[in-house]
């Protein structure tokens, strides 16, 4: 078991080029791909977003796809980054291996749902099109599409670090000899939904971002999928995963703790499984955002990991936009690209150092980038830090408990409005005022289950949901829809992320530790209970809370909502 | 004034979904963030949508918002003065 973990492809998709060789061209050159909208479709036309240079319908005529029902851009995306990495990596066949394609994505195929929505209310024999929310779908296309139709599949979604805690999942699977293969990343489209989710968070910058500048106000959405080929002891390794690790800020939903905790604590960490100190690191690629909250919180971060030592650190977000879901492993690849050529790249559109703060680098060559940091950042205090390595690290060995001493120490179910009532015991009406019914179950389902098994914050959260808030979502979809994007709801769309649960159970319960979200129709909730399982035989954790749910939302009937949680331990010999 | 006063402190019940409360509940006067009624910044986003919304009045930044939503009588007062509808 164990043995090194290293990456021998890669693929990516960006604002600044539709292959790696474009990519590395346009960092070279310092031009961003960000500019005023082509292929999306939204009122908002004053706002710049960082788009794919092609087209729908062009990117299905490269993969050679035909289909008479529409197609999600995630998904052709998604493969033509998986094709290029595979290519990379020499691998054409996969046959007799066990392959796993793990991707990272919130957006999922709502691309599609939100073009067809309104058609398909009113015209009920159309052909069958994805309105559902599952993500879980895109990342099976993916795998059609890329040829890999025997790989297994899984989707997560943590929002904004989706891409990074998918590549941590792969090279973990290949420790524990779960894989021989795993192709790993994010893909995520711009769509009108998340454009305008962010919008009401009054977070979307008008003019071209500029992270840790002073005068920044805001971020620029763009788009991108991102895939690496992760291999054990690949005679042909581009870079090697070194160290890695997702914590949780449990401060916020949307915004961040001012100390930068969630953050401080993932980089110190990856740091720590990488067995070197912050002066080693070479190379930082910050989340760097552009918003007031995240720059600030992400420099005291910094501050506090790397005292007066901060190495060369930029945000290649003001190239790309911020690529969301799929932002950990577009810029896992700009990282690797930069360890291969030597360079470090400029962070664009910095003039007016952040008083007290970190300055970004404007860029060096001729480097030797032996360790280079990537940070991702999501909704929720979702915080993820991987260290990649260019030599091969030496093998690190992990010992596995036994599963049997796995343990199931208590599980709760909620399914009605009587048993809600009882979530009083636990929260004020303030506190519950923002909650949809799905949110309130899990939540209890949450409480009830710790207070039976006596504990009052598990040291890890793990969930799984086949649809997410689709209540949440459709809802926010029909406000969309209504008032032609003007006037929504920020309440509905920081709540209709798959992830919402998961990070509002840390919130309340004061969880910084591991914190995931499994999406995969109805292999979700496996891909939740084998995670809490390995945490607890590695010994990461002592008490795993899994919560599972999901509801059905047709709008004019019953609405039927789940949620079950149940807390794990690790029992002694 | 009282009117529209009334008419505020409703919308935002509504808006932020503040279960179970009357407008009598809201002192006028009264902090809205923080200490007092404990709103957040998901609150003030909400109240920046009522404003634009029913008043016709685009704030272009939460931190605008802030000194706009110190209290029911701050709001009111900004509404006056910067109402177009």
């Amino acid at each position: 078991m164990n043995g090194v973990v290293s990456i021998s492809g890669m693929g990516i998709l960006c604002a600044i080029g539709n292959n790696r060789q474009e990519v590395l061209d346009a960092l070279m050159r310092k031009e961003s791909g960000i500019g005023p909208m082509k292929y999306l479709s939204s009122v908002h036309t004053d706002i710049p977003v960082g788009e794919i240079k092609l087209s729908t319908a062009e990117m299905m005529q490269a993969l050679g796809i035909t289909s008479d029902t529409p197609v999600s851009r995630t998904s052709v995306m998604g493969a033509l980054a998986v094709r290029e990495a595979l290519e990379q990596a020499g691998i054409r066949d996969v046959g007799g291996k066990r392959v796993a394609l793990i991707s990272g994505t919130t957006v999922g195929v709502m691309d599609v749902t939100e073009r067809y929505y309104e058609l398909q209310k009113t015209n009920p024999d159309l052909p069958y099109l994805p309105h559902s929310n599952e993500c879980g779908r895109s990342t099976e296309e993916i795998a059609r599409y890329a040829g890999l139709s025997d790989a297994r599949c899984c989707t997560i979604c943590t929002a904004c670090s989706s891409a990074l805690n998918a590549i941590m999942l792969g090279a973990e699977m290949l420790k524990n000899n779960e894989a021989d293969l795993v192709i790993a990343g994010g893909s995520e489209p711009l769509s009108r939904y998340h454009l305008n989710g962010f919008n009401t968070l009054m977070i979307l910058d008008r003019e071209r971002c500029r992270p840790f500048d002073d005068t920044r106000a805001g971020l620029n959405l763009g788009e991108g999928a991102a895939f690496v080929v992760l291999e054990k002891d690949a005679s042909h390794a581009l870079a090697y995963v070194s160290g890695y690790a997702n914590r949780c800020d449990a401060f916020h939903q949307t915004a961040t703790s001012p100390n930068g905790e969630g953050a401080f604590l993932a980089m110190t960490e990856a740091l720590l499984q990488a067995g070197i100190g912050p002066d080693e690191i070479d190379y930082i690629n910050a989340h760097g955002t552009g918003t007031p909250d995240n720059d600030a919180s992400e420099s005291t971060a910094f501050q506090r990991v790397f005292g007066n030592g901060l190495p060369p650190m930029s945000s290649t977000k003001s190239y790309t936009g911020h690529t969301t879901s799929a932002a950990g492993s577009v810029e896992t690849v700009i990282c690797i690209l930069a360890m291969q050529n030597g360079f470090v790249p400029a962070s664009l559109g910095w003039s007016h150092p952040i008083p007290g703060g970190v300055i970004p680098t404007q860029g060096c060559s001729d480097v030797d980038l032996k360790y280079v940091m990537c940070n991702s950042f999501g909704f929720g205090g979702n915080d993820s830090s991987l260290i990649l390595a260019k030599h091969a690290p030496v093998a690190g060995e992990t010992k596995l408990a036994d599963a049997s001493r796995v343990a199931l120490a208590s599980r709760c179910v909620i399914s009605n409005d009587e048993q809600l009532l009882q979530l009083k015991e636990y929260l004020s009406p303030m506190e519950t005022r923002r909650m949809d019914k799905l949110m309130k179950a899990c939540l209890l389902s949450a409480y009830t289950a710790l207070k039976e098994a006596g504990i009052d914050r598990p040291d890890a959260i793990i969930a799984a949901t086949s649809r997410g808030m689709f209540e949440t979502s459709t809802l926010f979809l029909e406000d969309i829809i209504a008032n032609h994007e003007e006037h929504l709801k920020p309440t509905l769309f920081m709540q209709s992320t798959h992830n919402t649960i998961a990070s509002a159970i840390a919130i309340r319960t004061g969880c910084q530790g591991y914190n995931i979200t499994y999406s995969q129709g109805d292999e979700s909730a496996f891909w939740a209970i084998r995670d809490a399982k390995m945490l607890l035989r590695k010994g990461e954790a002592r008490t795993v809370l899994v919560c599972i749910f999901d509801e059905e939302f047709p709008l004019e009937q019953a609405h039927r909502y789940q949620a079950e949680s149940a807390i794990y331990t690790l029992q002694n010999d | 004034m009282e009117e529209l006063i009334e008419k505020l402190k409703l919308q935002i019940i509504d808006a932020l979904n503040l279960e179970g409360m009357t407008p009598d509940d809201i002192d006028n006067d009264a902090p809205l963030f923080g200490e007092g009624m404990g709103l957040d910044s998901i609150d003030a986003l909400e109240l920046i949508v009522v404003l634009d919304k029913n008043y016709g009045i685009k704030l272009k930044s939460p931190a605008e918002g802030q000194t706009v939503f110190k209290s029911i009588n701050c709001i009111a007062d900004y509404i006056q003065k910067n109402r177009t509808k």
